[in-house]
């Protein structure tokens, strides 16, 4: 390997047909395609937002023309407290990735780095537990929030507590950890490093990638979380947003579809910011890690 | 060897000694003690709220229980009436299509994506992409239904008008039972296709460098790459993601409830519709328990299937 | 070196997590105990102003903790109150439509009123003098009363006026027929070379091709008046020549999917698909079918009176719409669907519960909820005092007297809604989807569905 020169490489690189010029463009026209079917409905939702609705059903659709209508936008503000919502959500949300992270990565690292006794069973029951359908499990979790044991119903605790456990992190993390290679640990173990600080200086760093797309997922899946807040939430005051988009809609569908659009475009934006944040964290965590050093 | 531990114990007696580095028992002693220590937040907590609360619900499928009255036990009579329920096996047929058709799709797509743009020279470009391809994760599922039920809509609907000038007839998306389930599948690749890329782009762009340029010395390139060094190299992600994918699969349950009502009949409804609809619509909550056990042992079984699959092809460095 | 950095960028990001999520929790942490004594699941919002009202003349004020319901959707609905009756949460008072009625008295959940609207008659005798008595009878079950009529929607026809123009016809007469109907609904379609549908409506329980078989003379189960009742009847309709028929209620004894006259009705809604005159049936809440209307693309399609401030809202003109009764065809039978507050058989404070309920069906209290009756009409008032030009003004539509007309109709019944009702509307909509989409023939169809209502009241009540 280190016997190879660059120029060798360099010319064993032009054989593949994707460096060839029209492959590559052949390439960028289908990632660019999917780009954009996934792209215009979101489009579509932000443009017809921004009309009354009686514009809404043009055919052929309309995708760029903008009335600037805000109106829509502004009845979302005057039918529910939408800033009031858009803080309880990131509460649920921040609260469930924070929590998410640490559990996942102290459980994750266990189930992939360490040998202790019943490691496989334990392994198989975390991952059971994400079998469950949410459906199923809910009135006995609802039962244990109640009066009777924690008394949490109606706060955003009852959120956010069950979700800092999940087993979907826990697995996540472990094929990041279990992806490490293993000769990082021999040498950290040669420097004298003791068990936690090869977890918290060695393989933790290793796996910031997997902590940053867990965070973006988990961030992601509690902030359009609808079925629990709907179950555990009575008042306004500790709702999140994804039940005040459901309220736009009002009683019998007689709210207007595209206030509702108005409300998605609103509710979707933090998430979106997140993600772009998330993203240029992944990325420089990837760069300034060790795994390709 | 046993007696020399005893001594080491004793002359340093303490109880921290045992956990000391310097032989190769405590090493491995220090790490197992570490890991029941790491496992117990969790484990503590899923006990609490899922693992509990399945064995309660477990527990439901052999009474009948309509929450108005005390839990009535009928043996094992739920499960009997699973047996003869005739909606049952188009239910599980739903299910498994959905299942089948979205992992499959979004997988091959998911890995494409990744590995096409990181590929790409402009980062602008790629950025533009990895932004647009992850945009339907944000959206709940809720959302999603209601903006493309409009978007599916047979008459006026932008999809069918597209079709119209591509020269194909409306097609009834939502509204006949024999394509309804492919809607539904096209929604979930959809709404899930980002989710899976990014997983993939974390393995993608770790992949040591090295080893890619070594595979292309030693003569593997393209399709051969692919498969013989890049695929297995980032295969522990891909146990994952199709883990992942068909467990989410199997439970999609919002956007088909928007969309159609698991209709037109029983067209798009799957298995945990269906368990919704008995234990909380119709009240049959332990019916609806011995529906969520058939579902837990699918699940369990699938995932078993791929997990014992997976000694034949992860691979861990 | 590196590590550190990274390590760093994220230490910051979990303080500025944490910082936030500790200042965004505080308002919300603490669970509302203090000095709560009713528990009601309602619409906070839109009973906010009565309950102020409630204590400003009250001797003891309450506090009302709304457990508030979102959801457009009727199991979503059920399913928050399920779950609370399941945990054993103290409940006091809910809210519950025709639907699910029946569901709580015959569980035993809801408590009747019978004997506290008996001691109180004096007092509510003006509530119900201003009421069609088919309300309070679609309230009953068994002969007890179990809620207090509060607003509700019987399926009358909308007409896009816009639409009918194209054709060039007008809102048709009161006795119009099914025969008229069908040439509207022919006219209508593609109306002066346009893309337009004559007709279309929502698979669901209420107001989907149900209308089609009442007035075909039938039903989706057979259905009966339940005795009792006379206490009502004799304490507040004395006078009233046309209660003498009415009982205590209804009962549905059998299903009747498979009976000629629901096939028959069946037949013609699914040959209004087969023709092009109505576009696919999609299931659901109808917030499509309100966007085709409201841009010109249909002409008819059956909804309540609470459509008609929700077509202003959805930003339909007043005057571009209007509302007939239902075609003759056999009969002129018109379907119903009446929602009201219930009181919890556990409820710990019935009796202040009580007293709020009587006060909230006060004139002033009703026209008091928030976005009930004002400024848009968004359900049929139960008072007739209410009906009237001035409050629907807004919104019109010029015909609004056919939604009251259409509860002093005397054939008028309530949708088929046993305590089954749920696992009934199942059933319902999922063979008429088979039908409509051309999976099954209308008799198929019903066949089959008669066949599940019969296993279904079997497991039920055998």
């Amino acid at each position: 390997m280190s016997g190879t020169t660059t120029t060798t490489v360099q010319e064993r690189h032009t054989v593949n047909p994707l460096d060839r010029p029209w492959g590559r463009w052949i390439q960028m026209a289908f990632l660019f395609f999917i780009g954009l079917l996934t792209l215009m409905p979101l489009l579509w939702v932000i443009s017809t937002s921004f009309r009354t609705l009686r514009d809404s059903f043009t055919v052929p659709p309309v995708w760029i023309h903008f009335d600037f209508d805000f109106s829509n936008y502004q009845s979302v503000f005057d039918t529910i407290p939408f800033l009031n919502m858009l803080r309880n959500s990131f509460a649920y949300a921040g609260g469930a990735v924070l929590g998410g992270a640490v559990t996942s990565a102290l459980a994750g690292y266990a189930f992939a780095r360490l040998q202790f006794r019943g490691r496989d069973v334990l392994f198989w029951v975390v991952l059971s537990t994400m079998m469950v359908p949410g459906q199923m499990t809910i009135i006995p979790v609802y039962i244990l929030m109640g009066v009777k044991y924690l008394n949490l119903v109606n706060t955003l605790w009852s959120l956010i507590i069950p979700s800092i456990f999940t087993a979907f992190g826990i697995f996540l993390l472990r094929q990041y950890f279990r992806q490490v290679p293993g000769d990082y640990e021999e040498s950290a173990l040669i420097d004298g490093a003791n068990q936690w600080q090869i977890f918290r200086r060695i393989y933790l760093p290793l796996a910031a990638p997997g902590i940053a797309i867990l965070s973006i997922l988990t961030f992601n899946s509690r902030w359009n979380d609808y079925f629990t807040p709907l179950v555990f939430i009575n008042s306004q005051q500790a709702m999140p947003i994804t039940m005040g988009i459901v309220e736009l809609q009002g009683e019998w569908s007689t709210g207007s579809i595209a206030v509702v659009f108005a409300g998605i475009v609103l509710s979707v934006i933090p998430v979106i910011v997140v993600y772009i944040f998330g993203q240029r964290y992944l990325l420089e965590g990837l760069m300034m890690g060790g795994i390709k050093g | 060897m046993a007696s020399e531990t005893l001594a080491t114990r004793e002359r340093r007696g303490s109880l921290l000694g045992w956990f000391r580095a310097d032989t190769f028992e405590g090493v491995r002693r220090q790490r197992a003690i570490l890991g029941y220590l790491f496992l117990l937040p969790a484990f503590i907590g899923l006990v609490a709220f899922v693992v509990g609360p399945m064995f309660v619900s477990f527990g439901l499928s052999f009474y009948r229980w309509n929450i108005f009255k005390p839990p009535d036990p009928i043996g094992i009579a739920n499960f009997q009436r699973l047996l003869t329920d005739s909606r049952l096996p188009g239910i599980y047929g739903n299910t498994m299509l959905l299942v089948v058709g979205t992992v499959v799709i979004t997988q091959v797509l998911a890995i494409a994506l990744a590995l096409g743009v990181t590929q790409l020279r402009s980062r602008k470009f790629a950025y533009f992409l990895r932004t647009a391809w992850f945009l339907p994760v944000l959206m709940s599922g809720a959302a999603v239904g209601v903006t493309l039920s409009y978007l599916f809509q047979r008459e006026f609907g932008p999809i069918n008008y597209y079709l119209g000038v591509l020269g194909i007839d409306r097609i009834p998306w939502m509204t006949s039972a024999s394509t309804v389930m492919y809607t539904i599948i096209i929604t979930a690749v959809w709404k899930n296709l980002g989710f899976i890329f990014v997983i993939y782009l974390g393995g993608v762009v770790s992949l040591p460098q090295e080893i890619l340029d070594a595979a292309d010395v030693d003569g593997a390139h393209g399709w051969r790459r692919l498969w013989t060094v890049t695929l297995p190299l980032i295969s522990p992600i891909m146990l994952f993601a199709t883990v992942i994918n068909v467990i989410g699969a199997m439970q999609i349950f919002d956007e088909p409830q928007i969309m159609t009502r698991g209709g037109p009949g029983d067209g798009s409804r799957t298995a945990v519709m269906y368990m919704y609809e008995v234990a909380f619509k119709e009240q049959e909550f332990g019916y609806g328990s011995a529906i969520a056990v058939t579902l837990f042992i699918a699940i369990l079984i699938v995932t078993g299937i791929q997990f014992a699959l997976s000694r034949r092809w992860v691979f861990y460095g | 070196m590196t590590h550190k950095l990274s390590r760093r960028d994220m230490l910051k990001g979990t303080a500025a997590g944490a910082v936030g999520l500790v200042a965004g929790l505080t308002p919300a942490m603490a669970p509302a105990q203090d000095a709560v004594q009713i528990r009601w699941s309602q619409n906070e919002e839109r009973w906010t102003p009565v309950v102020n009202n409630f204590n400003e003349m009250a001797d003891t004020p309450v506090e009302i903790e709304f457990l508030s319901i979102t959801g457009i959707d009727h199991e979503e609905v059920a399913s928050k109150i399920l779950s609370l009756l399941a945990a054993g949460q103290p409940l006091d008072a809910g809210y519950a439509a025709t639907e699910a009625t029946v569901l709580y008295a015959g569980q035993g959940v809801a408590t009747s009123l019978t004997d506290r609207v008996k001691d109180n008659a004096d007092e509510l005798a003006e509530y119900f003098s201003d009421m069609a008595p088919i309300l309070p009878e679609v309230m009953m079950w068994e002969g007890d009363l179990y809620q207090l009529p509060d607003g509700c929607n019987a399926p009358n026809m909308y007409f896009n006026l816009n639409v009918l123009e194209l054709a060039g016809l007008e809102v048709p007469p009161a006795d119009w027929t099914k025969d008229d109907f069908h040439e509207y609904a022919v006219a209508t379609t593609n109306a002066g070379g346009q893309e337009t549908f004559g007709y279309a409506w929502t698979n669901r329980l209420w107001g989907s091709w149900g209308p089609w078989y009442f007035v075909n003379d039938s039903n989706f189960l057979t259905e009966e008046r339940a005795p009792g009742g006379e206490w009502l009847w004799e304490t507040f309709y004395a006078d009233n020549d046309t209660v003498a028929h009415r009982g205590g209620g209804w009962r549905w004894p059998e299903p009747s999917a498979n009976h000629p006259n629901t096939v028959e009705a069946l037949e013609y809604v699914t040959s209004l698909v087969a023709e092009g005159i109505s576009p696919g049936i999609e299931m659901g809440g109808g917030s499509s079918l309100q966007g085709l209307y409201v841009t010109d693309k249909l002409a008819m399609t059956p909804a309540g009176g609470f459509w008609a401030g929700g077509l202003i809202n959805a930003g339909m003109e007043k005057g571009t719409f209007d509302v007939q009764f239902w075609p003759q065809w056999k009969s002129q039978r018109h379907q119903l669907g009446v929602g009201g507050n219930w009181i919890f058989t556990g409820s710990p404070n019935p009796d202040v519960m009580w007293e709020i309920l009587k006060f909230s069906v006060k004139r002033e209290q009703m026209l008091s909820l928030k976005d009930r009756y004002r400024p848009l009409m968004r359900t049929t008032p139960v008072r007739r005092s209410m009906a009237s030009d001035e409050s629907y003004e807004p919104s019109g539509p010029a015909n609004w007297h056919v939604f009251y007309d259409t509860l002093d109709r005397q054939d008028t019944g309530p949708i088929p809604a046993p305590p089954e009702a749920n696992a009934v509307t199942n059933i319902h909509t999922r063979f008429t989807g088979l039908a409509v989409s051309g999976e099954m023939s209308p008799q198929e169809a019903m066949d089959q569905a008669q066949a599940e209502l019969v296993a279904l009241f079997a497991r039920t009540r055998g």
